[in-house]
């Protein structure tokens, strides 16, 4: 149950966060560390309380009690788009794309977004520059002039990611990036993830999983959330060999 | 406390055909997903068909009232599920546009049909009266409404509680295609529910059209008055519906025990739609909307295999980098020979008409406003010529009897609009959709009553007189001169407007209108960046106000009431509310009243044309813009030279007549090269 104590200084934490939705409990006490460089994953069966986790700390859902920190200051208060400019990044369950614009489009938006300049001169120069980046990463080109509104839902979720990017985060909020993906497409996201975090100044990720592959492969620590409460946390392995944990989330499945 | 007690009985009264109406709305929107603006106009035609059947024809009350009942409503409510079904799961936008064309084709469908004639509807039951208690008065008529909206109240409630109906009427709301697989005839039951829905209308327009006198507008009018408690019922709740309903006629009557005096009066008129305004702006983000299951499936079964469409908007919506560079530079051309030959049409047509011409040019002016937002931004607005009304107000005080400057006086009117476009604006961060387009109808009937109808604001029903401006010692009295001014003016709007397009702002109401969610995340400021749009586009409207005034000279309330707002919308979704051109178009439909051989007949037909054409373009953002610019390229298309390639092949100049046809792609309006971007971007 303990964090590593290696671990570097957490660019984004949650303390002791609790939701009610009227009489119910969303999330209770809730803890969680993301510290810089790592990627770590918050699992758990539907409804414990993840996306809205995710929520609470984009700014999109007001907690009950609890605080967000960020590079250590405490953001609470904060609207969603500040957060955003701040360096907070997420993805969506459900895509959430700009449809009626094209993918470089939803790159360039998302960049404009989040700084400021990108018209003329050396902005628009430093735009450029950061969304070819992206593209190439993610292998976009291909797609870059259709409609983000009529992509399959695998190149939508890189789409995502892309424009979460974009916005040069600290730290990257991943909402179940592998649901609708099929084994291939799957492989390709893992790949594209360890690219992203490296690098001196990659963003930090936290994911929200269903994969449990996917999630042993890339993570360094995982929170297990079970009815809006923490039932574990640590690394892959503590994890996996974590009784509670077995019998809410994991069942029988051996993951090699 | 005793005081009040007739007030309340007769707002009982009412209150019951309110909340009939309610009910009727209610009902469509939980089983279809569709909020029918358009209900009143429903009413209103039952209301005249029974009209004619019974007080024209002679016919009597125990044969009219079945056909009316068993057959008319019934058709009617048949033909309404058949123009919505196929649009089950499109954006709000699309139905409200939708509803707002069937509310525009029934109000100049009856004047066709019926003749324009003021006339009196008997009442259905007798007017005699009876003393209830010791000294109220009571209507037989008016308990006759009483009993039956009760009842009818109570026959809705048992067959959605205790028949099959009622569940499989749950079952479709829940979800329509679970519904299907399970063995639930979902059309039935939506046919069911608009034939229901009708039958409430006709109920409601034979009731109260005796007391309010059969107008076209008035019943579309006082249904309005039922979306108050149609909202309080969140939408969904009938009991909630109808209660509320007979609470506002119950207030309604109160209030009118005061209204003596002008501004209580305005106030009283004025409290169904602020009620509306408050309700939707406090229950905000608490108001689902209805169908939300079956958007999703729709849009997937649309997008895959709309390649056709989506590559259509894909050349329109590439605002990204490299390509939009071409499409700038022709449309720049474009417009400035479009610029140019604006500014000559004095020397064609120098006479009278070209102050209707004027008057086309300000109504495309404050079009593009409309553009901008609804467009654009996918904020839907029924205020516009509020903001409008504002300008042209503020004109005529302050440059007409107070002598001011115009430009003063232009500058003055659009910084009071700002408050209230900023009004209108904090309610949409709470509203979108179909409750963001009902705010808008509140507020713009708020003003109506509270603002416009004051006379020392408008002058009463004479209105108030709008000098023509003197600007820089340049006097645009002259027609030709002020003709050539608001030409100048729209001009360089709208080649601001396409510069904003092409830009990062373009982009960011793009992303506002699809993912106000995402966009926050990335660190758009939706409260900034919403106020800002409605406040931009609401001074605009407000100097097109202005130089409207100066235009007409003499300027009433009945320029800007709700009804011009709702027609604007109507021409401008009929122009194209995604491009610039759609702004032009629309002005144009009204400065054809120009055309020197149009008589009044042809009006009603024109009016009923473009209703429905409003019906059939409501799912296509660029209207006729796109239609029109698809014909010319095919059109131009035969005068174009044939590709040097061509010429190669058959190895020598063959005469152009032996040539076969170049190979053109239908779907593309023309060959890459020459028409690329032209038909897209001719914003």
């Amino acid at each position: 149950m303990s964090p590593d104590p290696l671990a570097p200084d957490p660019v984004l934490s949650a303390e002791d966060v609790s939701v009610k939705f009227g009489g119910l409990s969303a999330l209770a006490n809730v803890s969680l560390q993301v510290p810089s460089g790592r990627i770590v994953a918050l699992i758990g069966p539907n409804g414990a309380g993840k996306t809205t986790m995710f929520n609470v700390l984009t700014g999109l859902q007001e907690t009950t009690t609890g605080r967000v920190r960020f590079n250590g200051a405490d953001i609470s208060g904060w609207p969603t788009y500040r957060r955003g400019r701040a360096g907070i990044a997420r993805t969506f369950q459900r895509l959430a794309l700009f449809t009626r614009l094209s993918v470089s489009d939803n790159l360039v938006a998302s960049w404009e977004s989040s700084h400021r300049g990108g018209v003329f001169g050396r902005g628009r120069s430093l735009r450029q520059e950061r969304v070819h980046q992206v593209m190439e990463l993610l292998n976009l080109w291909p797609i870059a002039d259709r409609l983000a509104g009529e992509l399959s839902t695998g190149q939508g979720r890189m789409v995502e990611l892309g424009r979460a990017l974009c916005t040069d985060p600290h730290v990257l909020l991943l909402d179940e990036p592998g649901s609708g993906l099929d084994v291939k497409e799957t492989a390709a996201f893992c790949d594209v993830l360890r690219t992203v975090v490296r690098g001196p100044s990659a963003p930090a990720v936290l994911l929200v999983e269903h994969d449990m592959t996917l999630v042993m492969e890339v993570c360094s620590a995982l929170t297990v959330l079970d009815f809006g409460k923490v039932i574990a946390c640590g690394s892959p392995e503590e994890i996996r060999n974590d009784e509670l944990v077995r019998a809410a989330y994991l069942g029988d499945v051996s993951v090699a | 406390m005793s005081a009040f007690y007739p007030f309340i009985v007769i707002g009982l009264f009412t209150g019951s055909v309110y909340g009939l109406a309610a009910m009727g709305v209610v009902l469509t929107y939980k089983t279809v997903g569709v909020f029918n603006l358009a209900y009143g106009a429903v009413a209103m035609f039952c209301a005249y068909t029974y009209w004619e059947l019974h007080d024209h024809w002679g016919i009597t009350a125990w044969l009219a009232m079945p056909i009316l009942f068993l057959v008319v409503a019934p058709i009617l409510g048949l033909i309404l599920e058949g123009l919505y079904r196929p649009l089950a799961g499109l954006s709000a936008e699309v139905l409200i546009v939708v509803s707002l064309g069937i509310l525009a084709a029934l109000g100049a469908l009856v004047p066709i049909i019926y003749g324009s004639q003021d006339r009196q509807l008997q009442a259905i039951f007798p007017t005699k009266t009876f003393v209830l208690g010791s000294h109220l008065h009571v209507g037989y008529d008016q308990m006759g409404t009483l009993v039956v909206s009760l009842s009818m109240a109570a026959l809705l409630w048992a067959l959605l509680r205790h028949t099959k109906f009622g569940t499989s009427t749950r079952a479709v709301v829940d979800n329509p295609d679970l519904a299907d697989m399970i063995g639930v005839h979902g059309d039935n039951v939506r046919r069911a529910a608009w034939i229901l829905s009708t039958f409430f209308a006709a109920l409601v327009g034979i009731m109260i059209s005796p007391r309010q006198g059969l107008d076209i507008y008035q019943l579309v009018l006082v249904v309005i008055y039922c979306f108050a408690p149609a909202v309080l019922g969140r939408l969904v709740s009938l009991p909630l519906a109808y209660i509320g309903g007979l609470i506002l006629g119950i207030i309604g009557s109160i209030l009118s025990k005061y209204s003596n005096s002008g501004t209580v009066a305005n106030l009283e008129a004025a409290f169904p739609y602020l009620s509306l305004f408050v309700l939707l702006v406090v229950l905000g983000p608490r108001l689902k909307e209805v169908g939300t299951a079956t958007r999703r499936l729709a849009v997937a079964a649309v997008a895959a295999p709309g390649k056709k469409k989506s590559g259509a908007s894909a050349t329109l919506f590439a605002i990204g980098q490299g390509r939009w560079r071409v499409g700038v530079d022709r449309n720049l051309t474009l417009g400035l020979v479009g610029f140019v030959l604006a500014i000559l049409v004095p020397l064609a047509v120098p006479g009278p008409r070209l102050l209707i011409i004027i008057g086309g040019v300000i109504y495309a002016l404050i079009a593009l406003t409309l553009v901008v937002l609804t467009g654009w931004a996918g904020q839907i607005s029924l205020a516009q010529f509020s903001f409008v009304g504002v300008g042209a107000f503020t004109a005529g005080h302050l440059a007409g009897s107070h002598g001011q400057h115009f430009l003063f006086a232009v500058l003055i009117g659009m910084l009071l609009s700002a408050p209230l476009a900023v009004v209108v604006g904090l309610a949409s961060l709470r509203l979108s959709g179909l409750y963001l387009a009902l705010a808008t109808l509140a507020f713009a009937l708020v003003m109506d009553t509270i603002v416009f109808n004051r006379t020392d604001v408008s002058g009463g029903l004479t209105g108030i007189s709008v000098p023509r401006p003197q600007i820089f010692g340049i006097s645009f009295t002259g027609r030709i001169a002020l003709y050539e001014l608001v030409v100048v003016i729209f001009g360089l709007i709208a080649v601001a407007a396409y510069a904003l397009r092409a830009g990062p702002m373009g982009r960011r109401l793009h992303i506002l209108r699809d993912s106000p969610l995402a966009a926050s995340t990335l660190g758009v400021n939706l409260t900034v960046t919403k106020l800002v749009v409605f406040t931009a586009c609401a001074m605009v409207a407000a100097l097109g106000g202005s130089f409207y005034g100066a235009w007409t000279q003499a300027i009433t309330p009945l320029d800007f009431m709700w009804t011009a707002s709702l027609e604007l919308l109507l021409l401008v979704v009929l122009g194209g509310r995604a491009v610039i051109s759609g702004a032009i178009i629309a002005g144009s439909v009204v400065a054809t009243q120009a055309l020197p051989f149009i008589p009044v007949e042809v009006n009603k037909i024109l009016a009923l044309t473009i209703a429905l054409g409003v019906i059939g373009l409501a799912q296509e953002p660029e209207g006729t813009a796109r239609m029109t610019a698809r014909q010319t390229m095919h059109v131009l298309a035969v005068m174009k030279p044939l590709p040097k390639r061509y010429r190669n092949t058959l190895g020598l100049p063959a005469p152009s007549g032996a040539v076969p046809d170049p190979p053109v792609d239908r779907r593309v309006p023309a060959p890459a090269g020459s028409g690329e971007g032209v038909s897209s971007h001719v914003a």
